[in-house]
């Protein structure tokens, strides 16, 4: 079929004419002003900043501010280079009614160096252009700050001490779910852990735990945290070796005198108190080979502050060879630790040179005396009986 | 007091020859020196009973009532002793005094025994009174049945209660108190058996002398080694 030239003219000008015809059922001066109207009303990240690698989401909002018209929207998404989309993007259409306002929610991750992105959210409208907006947020990398505000100068085996420490939020987001760990080996602490809860930015808080340790050991603070839904973590090393505690307290035993009664020995003196700490429930006692006997197996001196003094008086008995027995300071600290000290003390040289417990040798008087004893009956019988014979 | 003929039981103390002269004329009676046993029996169960108080308390934690079984065994035990030592001595001295071809009854040598054990019995009263005044400042360390299964500790318990100083103390002097008071009733025995036995001074001597004097050294020996 053969079709004449002035017919393609006229198709191609009905065709055109056609076209323009469509778009203009939609897009109208109206539709185009009442775009206008819509605006981003608010941009919320989550987290409000992000470490490098973490995900998160961005809720957009937006408003239409037209009073007496609807606005249909058919495809939304946000993202960069740095700021990635990593959920679907908005490809419905979606009815804004007047004065309404929608929220637009995307997942986005980040793997860019710390500072401020803007990635672009775009919108658009069945009846008009889109709408682009910059929606800037931050990538900061700065951590919780974990401070010692105060711990002990030296650490001894088996005590307790007390760490002061301070946890710090110098970003500029909430973080959640801050919990702060304490571990190491040969280590008793309490609490073991700490939950903070939510921390504010720019916001501090004190934390305070014990440590017993048992051996010289490195205790491990980390302290967790969720930036949105990302865990981080900043740990802390704190080495624990023993020394001698300055301040602790020193009771010392002196001015000692040693007495002894029917076989029990009595040994008085002072204790002082060298140290600059209160020495609780000082007791002083006799250790084997003493057997401690009543009434002072075991004297109680009570609490001794810095410079302070007390008497104490033990009384035991001592096998035969010991030329000194060892006396047993203890006392307490304010945690209930109990620390010990050892003196000897010497017996034999106290002025009790006929005391039943100087040995073996005492031994020999009772015998020499039961050899004289019969020496003399024998020889006063020999002596008899001679006598008689002449 | 009684009276022997005209000698008192005094005499048997200070006059022993004379005291056994007379009485080998005398009919045997054992009444006397039983009585005398029976007081030194007595004495001995006091001083038993006062070191089986030590012992009851060192086993005190074994097993309930073993205090009182100890103590009744040490009070019951030292009185029958006391009557078993008259016969074993009587036994030696008479079973001696035949290599010495003595002449006379075992009843008469339980007899002359049995006054000679008159200086004991004032020697188990001066040790009733030592031990009054030591026991209280004894240390008695006390076994549990746990220890008891232990010999080693037995060991150590037992030697840290013997070696305590006042138990040492005790020990020394009944020890001594025992040496001369013996060697007294040694030395009266002499005279009974010489004439229980029709034996010579010397050879009663010898008869009584040597296992006494074995006996004291023996006494001796262990006061050494305590």
């Amino acid at each position: 079929m053969r079709i004449s030239q002035p017919t393609t003219i006229i198709c191609f000008l009905l065709l055109l004419s056609i076209l323009p015809g469509v778009a203009q059922a939609y897009t109208t001066p109206e539709s185009i002003v009442a775009s206008g109207n819509v605006y981003i009303s608010r941009v919320i990240y989550d987290p409000g900043a992000f470490f490098t690698g973490d995900t998160g989401t961005v809720t957009v909002y937006v408003t239409n501010g037209n009073s007496n018209q609807s606005i249909v929207v058919n495809h939304a998404t946000i993202g960069d280079k740095n700021i990635r989309l990593i959920s679907s993007p908005y490809d419905t259409s979606a009815n804004i009614g007047p004065l309404q306002t929608q929220t637009f929610i995307f997942s986005v991750a980040t793997d860019a160096f710390e500072g401020a992105y803007y990635p672009t959210f775009s919108l658009s409208f069945r009846d008009a252009d889109s709408l682009y907006y910059r929606a800037m947020v931050k990538v900061d990398n700065t951590p919780l700050e974990l401070t010692i505000i105060d711990k002990p100068d030296a650490f001894t085996q088996g005590k307790k001490k007390t760490i002061n420490m301070q946890v710090a939020n110098p970003r500029k987001n909430n973080v959640t779910n801050v919990v702060l760990e304490v571990t190491g080996e040969g280590i008793s602490t309490t609490p073991a852990r700490t939950f903070i809860g939510d921390l504010g930015p720019g916001a501090k808080l004190p934390v305070n735990f014990t440590i017993t340790p048992e051996k010289a050991t490195t205790v491990l603070l980390t302290l967790s945290y969720d930036n949105g839904d990302n865990l981080h973590k900043t740990t802390m090393e704190l080495p624990v070796t023993f020394s001698v505690d300055k301040k602790q307290a020193e009771p010392v035993i002196s001015n000692v005198q040693v007495t002894t009664a029917a076989g029990v020995y009595h040994v008085t003196g002072d204790v002082n108190n060298a140290g600059l700490e209160t020495a609780n429930t000082v007791m002083v006692t006799a250790l084997a080979p003493a057997v401690p006997q009543d009434p002072y197996k075991t004297y109680v001196v009570g609490a001794l502050k810095p410079d302070d003094f007390g008497q104490f008086e033990v009384t035991f008995t001592a096998g035969p060879g010991n030329t000194s027995i060892p006396i047993e300071l203890s006392y307490k600290d304010t945690d209930g630790n109990i620390y010990r000290s050892i003196q000897d003390v010497k017996i034999s040289s106290s002025g009790i040179s006929n005391s039943p417990a100087e040995g073996s040798s005492s031994n020999m008087v009772p015998v020499a005396a039961a050899i004289v004893i019969v020496l003399i009956f024998v020889g006063g019988w020999v002596y008899y009986l001679r006598r008689n014979k002449q | 007091m009684v009276k022997k003929m005209n000698l008192s039981l005094i005499d048997v103390l200070i006059r022993p020859d004379a005291f056994f002269g007379n009485l080998k004329n005398e009919r045997e009676s054992l009444k006397i020196p039983a009585l005398i046993i029976l007081a030194g029996g007595i004495a001995a169960a006091i001083y038993g009973y006062l070191m089986g108080g030590l012992s009851a308390k060192m086993m005190a934690d074994v097993m309930p009532g073993m205090d009182t079984i100890i103590i009744v065994s040490a009070t019951a035990g030292a009185l029958i002793m006391t009557f078993l030592f008259w016969l074993i001595v009587a036994g030696i001295l008479y079973l001696i005094s035949f290599l010495f071809k003595g002449q006379g009854s075992f009843n008469r040598v339980l007899e002359i025994v049995g006054y000679g054990y008159l200086p004991q019995v004032a020697g188990s009263l001066i040790t009733i009174v030592v031990a009054i005044i030591y026991i209280p400042n004894i240390s008695v360390p006390t076994l549990t049945k746990a220890a008891l299964e232990d010999p080693a500790m037995i060991t150590q318990v037992t030697k840290a209660f013997m070696h305590d100083p006042a138990m040492m103390m005790l020990s020394q002097i009944t020890t001594l108190v025992s040496i001369v008071f013996m060697l007294w009733s040694a030395h009266i025995w002499i005279f009974g058996i010489k004439h229980a036995r029709g034996l010579s001074p010397r050879d009663a001597a010898i008869c009584v002398g040597v296992p006494i004097v074995i006996y004291v050294l023996y006494l001796t020996y262990n006061l050494g080694v305590m």
